[in-house]
């Protein structure tokens, strides 16, 4: 199957960089993360740079996947497997409902309507009193152990960094194959003329709101991944400030375009790295500043010039 | 009984707060479809730029003066802010998200710039009038309560008579019914624009100004103050002039009332937070044209 | 016309508060055929075509299409029963290539699941390469072949037009509905369209345009339908249409149109 050989490279790839990075332990938390973040962007860049629904409950949908494992593990006592399947049954019943309600809503209302939805999500995690463990979270739990063939083990270190890597290799292959097909079409026809998708025999509403159940839910999987990352949960995580970098990520990177997602999310993880000597943690100000002028000079992205520079200068001719 | 009056001045003060906020929307938002949220950075902007000139070491300003002056600054990062941001993309005839997601960029450029001058810590203004209780008739409350409410209404009127009374609000309400039949009719697109951006910033730093007298407010207070802001627009209707306060009045009662009741019938007295949220999502779906309709809908 | 027909309209009526927009329209479509739609400015053309294509429900009398009844139904559910059409305004996705855009026009014939398309199943992959080979085939025919992989914003609005026009074909439809096609085309352009609209017919697929230009329509046509203030007026071939007294009545501050269209008939 020479079909399959560029994503296992990409596993393999990912797994190696997994075991490099194990005795390193802040790089090895900061490779999760990113990886995470890499998912997140994937997500938000299908539901926003491919289907057009400017939606602010990306991060919600995340921290529901993350406090619905560890509250069913945890609180509820319930094994790891059953806790991952209802979590993720949860993320699609909360985002099949906010995606009906939605679907009456045009254009930014939607945004505004799912960023309430969020917010008041976060109030509810505060004010949850024991069950969410209200502003602090819950922490203090570990990945229990799994039973495989009659055998216990714990995924720690680089194998728990490896999991993660085929949740984002995972989330990337669903929204690849989608996007290609004829549902990815129809998404990219909504996003650009919702009326003529429709006369074309597009149903506009079920197809918004499938995007958006399988975005979040996607959203809600990864979120469950990070709940064992840091082995806490807590509010400011899940907040609005996270979902404007993520669509700053997006529009930066590329909107639209996977490349755009993965470059952009990267580029604006690492950049701290180099902005914190310089402006110390003033680094949304670049962000900020980065957003206007791409959507000023290059709605496109980043991915988008790297195309005219290659269409210039390189052997664009073919 | 002195209870719920006192409660009711103290709803009435932050429901000017976002009242204002809504309006501030609301100017920009009827002539261009912009729904602008960095109306809450730049009530952070008004805020600071008047605590910077009433207590800066080399030209400390007057108490009224330094107001009227920290607002006016704000107008002009408005006109700063729609050159950069809304101007060109509107020229270039992107769609109206595009403005929309540059002014998310400003409103992360502005938190940050005044984070950077003025740090992390909370800032507020001294109250103008002291903080003793004063009573109005059966209502009682502190004079700075009473300053807020009377600064609204002042504001509130004076934007009334321009929608209602003059020739630019005429142009203003032309050009949300029509954009294209307004142009044709010689009104300049672009400086109704100009005008909404000006308008919308002046406002929005005064409420800045007012919001920090009941509390000292740091550099993150614009995004909450923004959704507060914005919550009220939708409660009170993008419509009208009148929608804005209205909407601003009913979620602050919300607010307070859940905030002191709540607890008594078994939810935490936090939820109070989740008020404005949850009276969005109820409007957006239930009554997406707010409480008051546009004139010439209900027509 | 012994066959039954393909779309048939009674009693149709629309009301738009108190003004009545269409008002007991009857007509047939037969399979096959290119009927026009014309009357006057403010006839009711426009209202009868967005009625078939869903984009708003009658007031009352119905719309049968295969004897199924489809008034009431939304845009996407009346091309899903095979009823496509094109724009006035060209309305291309803007943000997808000339082969995205006709693709999505065969939309209504995809059948698989969401898994079955990340599973990427053979059936799924069997059903997309049809699209393709359906796609390609008719931007062949409607002669855009050698920008097929082109941005649709880097297109002409001709091209725009015939975009329009293989998208729609796509859909695999048994009634191509056109709305207004040689409006804002060159005589060029206009002349190769109705040749292409012929080639539609003789596939078997019925026709139903609405038009101002009588030039275009009027030798394209093989029957047509007169509406006037709401209400069908006449209903004939071209030739009968344009003698008869009522048409000329109607058509009598436009009758140098009608003229026009004679003479071209003639040339």
């Amino acid at each position: 199957m020479t079909r399959a050989a560029p994503w296992l490279a990409a596993a393999a790839a990912m797994i190696a960089v997994a075991f490099l990075l194990k005795d390193f332990g802040y790089y090895s938390d900061q490779y999760r993360k990113l990886m995470l973040w890499v998912a997140l962007a994937l997500g938000f860049n299908f539901l926003f740079g491919i289907a057009g629904q400017v939606a602010f409950s990306h991060f919600a949908f995340y921290g529901i996947g993350a406090y619905a494992v560890v509250i069913l593990t945890f609180k509820a006592g319930l094994p790891l497997g059953v806790a991952v399947v209802l979590g993720l049954a949860l993320c699609a019943v909360l985002a099949i409902a906010v995606g009906i309600a939605a679907t009456r809503l045009e254009g930014f209302y939607l945004a505004l309507a799912t960023m309430a939805f969020a917010q008041l999500f976060l109030v509810v995690l505060t004010e949850g009193g024991a069950v969410t463990g209200g502003a602090g979270g819950i922490a203090n739990y570990r990945l229990p152990a799994l039973e495989l063939g009659g055998r216990r083990f714990t995924l720690t270190g680089p194998y728990y960094t490896s999991l993660i890597a085929l949740v984002l290799l995972a989330t990337f292959f669903v929204f690849w194959r989608l996007d290609r097909s004829y549902f990815g079409r129809a998404c990219r026809a909504i996003r650009d003329n919702p009326e003529a998708a429709a006369a074309m025999g597009v149903d506009v509403a079920r197809t918004k709101i499938v995007v958006f159940t399988v975005t979040s839910v996607l959203a809600g999987a990864a979120g469950m991944a990070y709940a064992f990352v840091d082995n806490i949960v807590n509010p400011p995580v899940f907040g609005l400030e996270n979902v404007f970098l993520l669509l700053f990520m997006v529009i930066i990177g590329g909107s639209g375009r996977h490349a755009g997602a993965v470059v952009g999310a990267i580029l604006l993880y690492m950049l701290p790295y180099v902005l914190t000597p310089l402006i110390g943690h003033h680094q949304a100000l670049v962000f900020g500043i980065v957003m206007v002028a791409a959507m000023l000079f290059r709605p496109d992205g980043l991915v988008g010039v790297y195309d005219r520079l290659r269409a210039r200068y390189g052997r664009g001719a073919a | 009984m002195s209870d719920i009056l006192e409660l009711l001045v103290s709803a009435a003060s932050s429901g000017c707060i976002y009242g204002l906020v809504a309006l501030s929307y609301l100017v920009m938002i009827r002539p261009t479809g912009i729904i602008n949220f960095a109306v809450g950075e730049w009530a952070a902007v008004g805020l600071f730029a008047a605590f910077f000139l009433l207590t800066n070491r080399w030209l400390p300003l007057p108490y009224a003066l330094a107001l009227i002056a920290a607002v006016a600054f704000t107008g002009l990062i408005g006109w700063g802010t729609q050159r950069i941001a809304v101007r060109p993309l509107v020229e270039k005839g992107a769609p109206i998200l595009g403005p929309i997601l540059a002014l998310l960029g400003m409103l992360a450029i502005f938190r940050e710039s005044i984070s950077l001058i003025f740090g992390p810590d909370p800032h507020n203004l001294p109250a103008p009038f002291g903080l003793r209780q004063v009573s109005l008739g059966p209502f009682a409350g502190t004079p700075r309560d009473f300053f807020i409410i009377g600064c609204t209404a002042a504001v509130f009127v004076g934007v009334w008579l321009f929608f209602e009374r003059t020739v630019w609000g005429k142009a203003f309400e032309a050009v949300a019914l029509n954009r294209k039949a307004a142009a044709l009719m010689g009104i300049n697109l672009r400086r109704v624009t100009v005008a909404a951006f000006v308008g919308g910033a002046a406002i929005a730093g005064f409420a800045g100004v007012l919001y920090s007298l009941t509390a000292p407010r740091d550099f993150l207070m614009g995004l909450p103050l923004a959704v507060q802001g914005f919550s009220a627009l939708v409660v009170g209707g993008v419509g009208r002039v009148e929608g804005a306060i209205l909407g601003g009045m009913i979620l602050a009662l919300a607010e307070q009332l859940t905030a002191r009741y709540a607890d008594q019938i078994g939810i935490p007295s936090g939820m109070s937070l989740g008020v404005p949220f949850l009276l969005m999502i109820v409007f957006l779906l239930a009554r997406p044209t707010g409480l008051l309709r546009p004139k010439e809908a209900a027509a | 016309m012994s066959a039954p027909p393909l779309l048939s309209a009674r009693g149709l009526t629309k009301r738009f508060g108190g003004l009545v927009a269409v008002d007991g329209v009857d007509f047939d479509v037969f399979a096959g055929e290119i009927l026009g739609l014309i009357g006057p400015n403010g006839a009711g053309k426009t209202t009868t075509f967005n009625l078939i294509a869903g984009a708003f429900a009658p007031t009352s009398g119905t719309l049968d299409f295969e004897g199924k009844p489809i008034h009431g139904l939304g845009p996407h559910e009346v091309a899903g029963r095979g009823i496509m059409r094109t724009f006035q305004h060209n309305m291309p996705f803007a943000g997808m290539s000339l082969i995205d855009n006709v693709l999505v026009g065969c939309h209504r014939r995809m059948q698989s699941g969401l898994a079955a398309l990340v599973m990427g199943s053979r059936r799924a992959a069997a059903e997309e390469e049809k699209a393709r080979r359906r796609a390609a085939e008719l931007i062949g025919f409607v002669g855009l072949g050698d920008v097929a992989d082109t941005p649709v914003v880097n297109l002409s609005f001709g091209q725009g037009r015939l975009l329009e026009v293989a998208r729609g074909l796509a859909g695999e439809p048994r009634l191509m509905l056109f709305d207004e096609p040689a409006a804002g085309l060159t005589p060029a352009e206009a002349e190769r369209l109705s040749d292409i609209i012929r080639g539609i017919a003789k596939r078997g697929i019925a026709v139903l345009l609405i038009e101002h230009d009588m030039r275009f329509l009027l030798p394209l046509a093989e029957r047509v339908i007169v509406l006037n203030f709401g209400r069908k007026i006449a209903d004939g071939t071209p030739d009968a249409i344009r003698r008869d007294p009522a048409v000329v009545e109607a058509y009598l501050g436009e009758a140098s149109t009608i003229g026009a269209g004679e003479e071209a008939a003639r040339a």
